[in-house]
């Protein structure tokens, strides 16, 4: 049990934190000294809502219209098109928050800290789709675990055939990330050679005889590619 | 005014946490819900810390972005919808207002996201809840005092900024600060 001067030294550092007038040493400290004291991220979050009072009477300003458009614009304008709302609930993102959670909840997530075991944080994300849509299948990389996860949403192999995953970074020739196998859903580690090639590189589905290429290069037909974007 | 109970969250609330959740799975028409909801409090918030419309603007642009990037993050922070938006966006108006300074100093982006309100009595209402307690315990530190932390929360001073403000040593800012705060924490769980 804490006595009283250290309660009180430490409600003082929170606040600093949060404030902001630690030095990056000092408050990357803070963050690890968080990362495993949920009732130090408690503590740290009534800090959080009692100061953005601060701001209760700052007046809202109606922006100009083109900020929304800029945003809009950096966002989406690589795919001007669909969004898939299904894919991060498949991921295991489906919300499950409500505004009076616990403080004490998981909110190292929130703020960078690792836990103990980390969930699947999709950096990159892909919707590898044929040409005319028939064919569907999302990816989703994480760097932090190098992990590439596939999820058919569409996708069939032909009879006595099967499908294999390439990579293409820029120029290169396709890289074989593997054949999919039969699930659904399937975490591919990605070897390190290739993880620079996956961040921002093309995926591409191709029709393959049993086991895979046996050239190492696509030998049949293409049968769907989706850039990896970062989300 | 009144949307809010002391009980629990309010429906205005509710709403917009229902947005982010909604973003959080990509959701293209929730987000300009939530952007047309939130936007006008966050600019505000922006022009406060910035004083500069053109930087005010590209500010709020990259706050959206990051509330699109990061909303799968916001269930698990505890706090309520609008205080994650503020402090996102206060965090980023921050950072970007140290940047022009060039004071070095550690990025508050990794410390939260933000974003809020809508214009009229609703974002108000949002906006102020059942919070506001710290306004009446601010109320009791001295003027010096209760300037000192606001200063430091909407225009990102430092100690060594505090100090030549007030002509003390860096020392000294940093005990009275740091006791200041130690009262405002007693008053504001009291």
């Amino acid at each position: 049990m804490m006595d009283e001067p250290d309660m009180d030294e430490q409600e003082a550092r929170i606040a600093e934190y949060a404030l902001g007038l630690l030095s990056p040493q000092e408050a990357k400290a803070f963050e690890d000294a968080m990362a495993g004291d949920a009732v130090l991220r408690a503590s740290y979050a009534i800090w959080v809502e009692n100061l953005v009072s601060l701001t209760d009477d700052i007046a809202p300003v109606a922006p100009p219209a083109s900020v929304w458009s800029r945003t809009e614009a950096k966002l989406f304008a690589a795919d001007p098109g669909r969004t898939k709302p299904s894919l991060l609930r498949r991921w295991g993102l489906a919300p499950v928050g409500f505004v009076g959670l616990a403080a004490a909840v998981a909110f190292a997530v929130f703020i960078n800290i690792p836990v103990q075991s980390p969930p699947f944080n999709p950096a990159y994300h892909a919707e590898v789709v044929s040409e005319d849509g028939t064919f569907v299948v999302q990816a989703g990389f994480d760097p932090a675990t190098a992990t590439l996860r596939v999820i058919r949403e569409a996708a069939e192999p032909r009879p006595d055939r099967v499908l294999e995953l390439w990579v293409i970074a820029g120029d290169n020739p396709p890289v074989s990330l593997g054949v999919l196998p039969e699930d659904q859903t399937v975490d591919l580690p990605v070897p390190v050679a290739l993880q620079g090639a996956v961040q921002g590189g093309l995926l591409a589905i191709s029709d393959e005889p049993p086991g895979g290429s046996p050239t190492g290069a696509p030998t049949g037909d293409v049968l769907a590619v989706g850039p990896l974007t970062l989300l | 005014m009144e949307s809010a109970s002391p009980k629990g969250p309010s429906a205005a609330a509710r709403e917009v946490e229902n947005l982010i959740l909604q973003v959080a799975l990509r959701d293209r028409a929730a987000f300009k819900s939530l952007y047309d909801r939130t936007s006008a409090k966050l600019f505000g918030v922006c022009l406060r810390v910035l004083t500069d419309t053109a930087e005010a603007e590209d500010a709020l642009q990259e706050i959206f972005v990051k509330v699109w990037d990061r909303a799968d993050r916001y269930q698990a922070n505890g706090l309520s919808p609008m205080t994650w938006l503020i402090t996102v966006a206060r965090n980023h108006a921050i950072d970007r207002l140290r940047a022009r300074k060039s004071a070095a100093g550690g990025g508050m982006d990794e410390a939260v996201d933000i974003a809020d309100g809508a214009p009229g009595p609703e974002a108000l209402a949002i906006a102020s809840s059942d919070r506001g307690r710290i306004v009446e315990c601010m109320g009791q530190l001295e003027p010096d005092k209760a300037d000192a932390v606001r200063r430091a929360y909407l225009e990102g001073e430092k100690y060594d900024e505090l100090a030549a403000r007030y002509s003390v040593p860096l020392n000294t800012i940093r005990t009275w600060l740091r006791r200041s705060l130690i009262k405002l924490r007693e008053c504001l769980s009291a």
